[in-house]
């Protein structure tokens, strides 16, 4: 039977998710994920060319982290509807690599009958260095009994709760990290038309981190003929 | 520097069949087995219609986009520095998805090593009545290539 569904009322910011570590990263799985997910850009299944073009070995696609982490907020949040996912590459994850996934919440608002959680969220590898950053949005029931007005096309409970933004400690691991924590999201709703908006307030951030991303543009660079277009395609 | 033209360059929507098997392989690579993606009667008993796609199944959808053709240069390398959605909903398997690709953004970055051109690419994936189901948001450092590579 389903696991225990998460919802609102329970949830309080600086909650931590259960760390996820995930197996170590093998080149099956790097072959699996290229097969599932139409990237065959070689870098990532060819251990000879990711050789000719300077790399140690081939190297897991950023989005391959992505989905574990991912799997961190879905184990978490069980019955809620995710609604935003950002992440930023930071460092690579080698064949071998063992990657934590982690979360804590960092905001959590309702309005109107429609509740929302924020969660700031890493993912580490075996040294404990971080490799991606990010946040998430996930909209929840406010309760049980929320859940069952709702599913029986009654009215949603209605309890007004304001953002309450709380100044948490960074991840042991980064410094950085807690300071340009994802910027609380821009108002929920028309969020397909206010897009454009919500990611603007990234910059200052996207700025900041180049820092960051910049020893992975190093060994990148030397990806010089990789078939760009087929990666590009997606 | 990248072509400022280049912004607002967009592909046809392409169809996206969303298959369970499909479901079941992309999330077997992440090694995730949260039996929603598998089962059918697990994900029906936890409240969704049928079986679900992990948050970032959209990776694996199919564009007419050729991002050197969109950027309007030969591409030399692609770092992808930052990935991002919005979901209007989960995507089921079942589900008929047009997916478009456009650039939204190019501009330059300071880097290490100079200015790093940056190219944000959004993809937008439609339902059949026209409903946004998600939109996608790449930032990509490129490395055009010097001549018509």
């Amino acid at each position: 039977m389903p696991a225990r569904k998460l919802y609102f009322e329970s949830i309080r910011v600086g909650d931590e998710l259960p760390a996820l570590a995930k197996a170590p990263v093998d080149r099956v799985q790097l072959s699996r994920y290229a097969g599932a997910s139409g990237d065959y850009n070689p870098v990532h299944v060819d251990e000879i060319y990711a050789k000719s073009v300077g790399m140690p070995s081939v190297y897991a696609p950023g989005m391959l982290v992505m989905g574990m982490l991912g799997q961190l907020i879905s184990d978490w949040a069980r019955g809620g509807q995710l609604r935003r996912y950002n992440v930023r590459f930071i460092k690579m994850v080698w064949p071998g690599d063992t990657v934590v996934c982690k979360g804590r919440v960092s905001d959590r608002h309702g309005s109107g009958g429609r509740y929302f959680v924020e969660i700031d969220l890493w993912a580490e590898n075996q040294k404990g260095e971080l490799v991606m950053k990010g946040g998430s949005q996930i909209q929840l029931f406010y309760s049980l009994e929320d859940e069952n007005r709702q599913r029986s096309g009654q009215s949603p409970i209605v309890v007004e709760v304001p953002r309450e933004s709380l100044v948490v400690p960074a991840p042991a691991s980064s410094a950085e990290a807690a300071s340009s924590a994802p910027a609380p999201a821009a108002p929920e709703r028309d969020r397909d038309e206010d897009d454009e908006e919500d990611e603007e307030s990234d910059e200052p951030r996207s700025g900041a981190s180049s820092k960051k991303t910049a020893p992975r543009e190093k060994p990148a660079a030397k990806t010089a003929s990789l078939p760009a277009a087929k990666k590009a395609r997606k | 520097m990248l072509d400022k033209n280049a912004i607002g360059r967009a592909s046809p929507p392409t169809l996206n069949e969303v298959e369970k098997g499909a479901i079941r392989r992309f999330a077997e690579a992440i090694g995730d087995y949260n039996p929603i993606y598998y089962d059918e009667e697990y994900a029906r008993a936890s409240g969704y219609p049928t079986i679900v796609a992990p948050p970032t199944f959209p990776a694996s959808f199919h564009s007419a986009a050729d991002l050197r053709e969109l950027l309007g240069v030969g591409i030399k390398s692609l770092l992808h520095a930052e990935q991002g959605f919005d979901y209007e909903r989960p995507i089921f398997a079942g589900d008929r998805i047009y997916v478009s690709t456009r650039v939204s953004d190019v501009f330059e970055r300071p880097g290490m090593s100079g200015k790093m051109d940056i190219a944000v690419i959004e993809d937008e994936g439609r339902d059949e009545e026209g409903n946004l189901v998600f939109r996608a948001r790449r930032t990509l450092v490129v490395r055009a290539a010097k001549e018509n590579a």
